[in-house]
């Protein structure tokens, strides 16, 4: 269960507070939609769930089953489960996707305790997981995002994401600069990995992405807090009446 | 010239070196004449210093101290074992092989017996055998050479001769080894020939490795001069791997005939304190240039990579692509000089020098410069540093890689571009080896 209680974020080199005493709770197996107008702070949720440098916490905590992950460098957080699918994934010129995935592969396994893959095995995990994504070898064997169509970008990320088998999911934007059918397949993708085991929260400034990922619960994100929650349908409205409401509600 | 300049105490040793050394030289009594000549001319010269505008960020003076005897003869055992263990990484290319050891032929450790196209021999034997005519190829100066050159021509001790045969394709790569070996500190002075002929083509090695456990403060002066013969192709790679504490003056004289592909790289890690002088003459119109390098140093290395692509002829191309990684307090130093003569016309040349700073006591000094006399050309030069990009190792670290392994990651991103120009795979992936044993990554299995 991802508790955040009461969170408080500015950026470490301005004083403004960008999180003002942020509250969510989202139990295993349920998949959350926070939805905000721009500059409501929901990157730096995004952000600051992972680890990010450059954000403050000037009060409340983050607990990830129980345990505060404040603390926790950002690849201590993957081992225990914390996956951020990017707005803007990068670019890793010169180095090859496989390389990348298998060393971040072998890198979590390691943390976890369990076993490294070997190359044939790896190979083999990367194949099956690509293919489902429409992701073939040979984009794979390309450096990581390098001249990628911002759909296969999205479907690179998603399959990091499948392979690294996190048990909190955060998606930042994932719907940005997709077209229907890349939003298709990416939606499927995450569809896919949806389990009892398994928490995502997913940040969207449009419904659009919900009508494929369903949510459980929707929060609406204003001025740095939770403004309303709801079920899906709270979306919809949304879609209907914009988020001043939400907004003049900041000003 | 005659100037009365006080002497450093180096200077002066070396002069002293010098008699000391003489008589066991290899040569003919012509080529102990050119031998004399050249220290004269070194005299005349002394060690290039930083007032010297070529040398204004790599103070030779200032960083040879204490002179090292001469490596006249070389005795070390050594077995072919401990020959792979010295090449490292490099063992795995299947190649030819004419290996020196301390700036000495071993017959024992090499092997070129089958390169069918590819002739090799030595610089010593040629030394002791030459016609006046070969002398003067032999024991000279190449023209325009600086102090560094002319100690080579007066203290060389060997080095490799390399013919491609006219129209000879040689698949396999010939490995040029020169191993440092044993526990003397001394001064080693190699000079190799490498001509390929009309159309031939070929992959030379030039590799400076050491023995693990071998003496480390050993200085290295080596001059290999090419000619690319019309039409020809060459790949020429030079890998220099070492510990931090050796002394390397390295220079590439290069002439290109016309219609010739020439294709450059020169690899290094931890060399101490190191200016590799690189010069290209395009002696024959319609040829094609294309030279790049990565070079890595930390502790206090200094490694300086200094180019002068002359565009003497019309209708050539020029591709330059160098790469520092620069940890504590490293320098690296980049000059990359393109001219194009008045009748150079549609000259293409494009060069660009890049230094990934990886602390804030390291340095990148950096001047490229054009110089163009003729109008219808395309030249441009640029050059940057930048640190790690602190998103991009969020990114790598967001998947679970560990900190040192993600700026591991994204430093060979970095070099990997400039490694990718090296079309040999064995050798390319050879060189991604050192450079991941630099960063402290085992090889990818």
């Amino acid at each position: 269960m991802l508790e955040i209680k009461n969170l408080h974020v500015k950026l470490e080199d301005e004083d403004r507070e960008i999180l003002k005493g942020l509250s969510l709770t989202v139990p295993k197996g349920e998949v959350h939609a926070i939805m905000g107008p721009n500059g409501s702070g929901k990157s730096t949720l995004a952000y600051v769930l992972a680890g990010r440098d450059g954000y403050e916490v000037t009060d409340g905590d983050i607990l990830w089953n129980g345990e505060s992950i404040l603390e926790m460098e950002p690849d201590e957080r993957a081992a225990k489960g914390v996956f951020l699918a990017f707005q803007y994934p990068m670019e890793i010129p010169g180095v090859a996707g496989l390389t990348f995935l298998r060393t971040a592969l072998n890198a979590v396994r390691k943390k976890r305790g369990e076993t490294e893959l070997t190359t044939p095995a790896f190979l083999k995990l990367a194949k099956e997981k690509g293919a489902k994504l429409n992701i073939d070898v040979e984009m794979l064997k390309r450096p990581v995002n390098v001249g990628f169509s911002g759909g296969e970008k999205k479907r690179s990320e998603i399959l990091q994401m499948g392979l690294l088998e996190p048990t909190l999911c955060v998606l930042d934007e994932t719907d940005s600069g997709l077209d229907i059918d890349a939003l298709r397949v990416v939606s499927e993708g995450v569809n896919a990995l949806r389990s009892p085991d398994r928490a995502f929260l997913v940040i969207t400034h449009y419904q659009r992405l919900l009508n494929y990922i369903v949510p459980d619960k929707v929060h609406v994100l204003a001025d740095g807090r939770i403004q309303k929650t709801g079920g899906k349908e709270l979306a919809l409205e949304l879609e209907k009446s914009g988020y001043a409401e939400y907004s003049n509600k900041a000003a | 010239m005659n100037v009365a300049v006080m002497k450093t105490k180096a200077e002066q040793a070396i002069s002293e070196s010098f008699e000391v050394a003489a008589a066991k030289l290899p040569g003919s009594a012509a080529v102990q004449a050119r031998r004399a000549q050249a220290i004269g001319a070194f005299s005349g010269l002394g060690l290039p210093h930083r007032r010297i505008e070529e040398w204004k960020y790599t103070d030779l003076r200032a960083n040879l101290k204490e002179v090292l005897p001469a490596a006249v003869e070389d005795k070390t055992p050594l077995t072919i074992a401990e020959l792979l263990v010295a090449l490292g990484p490099l063992a795995h290319v299947d190649a030819h092989r004419i290996v020196f050891v301390n700036g000495h032929y071993r017959a024992g450790l090499s092997d070129t017996s089958d390169a069918a196209g590819l002739m090799t021999s030595t610089i010593a034997k040629a030394l002791q055998s030459a016609s006046e005519e070969a002398v003067a190829r032999l024991a000279s100066t190449p023209e325009g050479g600086d102090a560094v050159e002319a100690l080579n021509t007066a203290f060389m001790t060997d080095g490799a001769i390399v013919e491609v045969a006219k129209g000879a394709s040689v698949n396999r790569p010939l490995l040029m080894i020169f191993v440092r070996a044993g526990s003397d500190a001394n001064a080693v002075t190699v000079r190799n020939l490498i001509n390929a002929g009309e159309g031939a083509s070929a992959t030379i090695i030039e590799a400076d490795v050491v023995l693990p456990g071998a003496v480390r403060d050993t200085h290295l002066n080596t001059l290999t001069e090419v000619s690319v013969g019309k039409g020809a192709t060459l790949n020429h790679v030079k890998v220099a791997v070492d510990e931090g504490k050796s002394l390397h003056l390295s220079n590439w004289e290069v002439r290109l005939a016309a219609d010739a592909n020439y294709s450059g790289f020169q690899f290094s890690s931890g060399l101490g304190f190191a200016r590799n002088g690189i010069n290209v003459l395009f002696d024959g119109e319609g040829s094609k240039l294309d030279l790049s390098g990565a070079y890595l140093a930390r502790h206090s290395e200094h490694v300086d990579t200094t180019l002068v692509v002359d565009h003497a002829v019309p209708h050539c191309e020029s591709r330059e692509l160098f790469k520092g990684v620069l940890d504590g307090h490293g320098r690296g130093v980049f000059q990359g000089k393109i001219i194009v003569r008045p009748d150079a016309q549609k000259t293409d040349g494009k060069q660009m020098s890049q230094a990934l700073m990886l602390s804030e006591d390291a340095e990148f000094d950096s001047k490229p410069e054009l110089e163009i006399y003729a109008d219808d050309v395309v030249c441009g030069h640029g050059t940057t540093s930048a640190e790690l990009d602190p998103d991009l190792l969020f990114y790598c670290r967001s998947r679970g890689i560990p900190e040192k392994e993600a700026r591991a990651l994204m430093i060979e991103s970095f070099i990997g571009e400039a490694l990718d120009k090296v079309e040999h795979e064995g050798l390319r992936e050879a060189l991604a080896s050192y450079a991941m044993q630099w960063l402290g990554r085992s090889r990818r299995g």
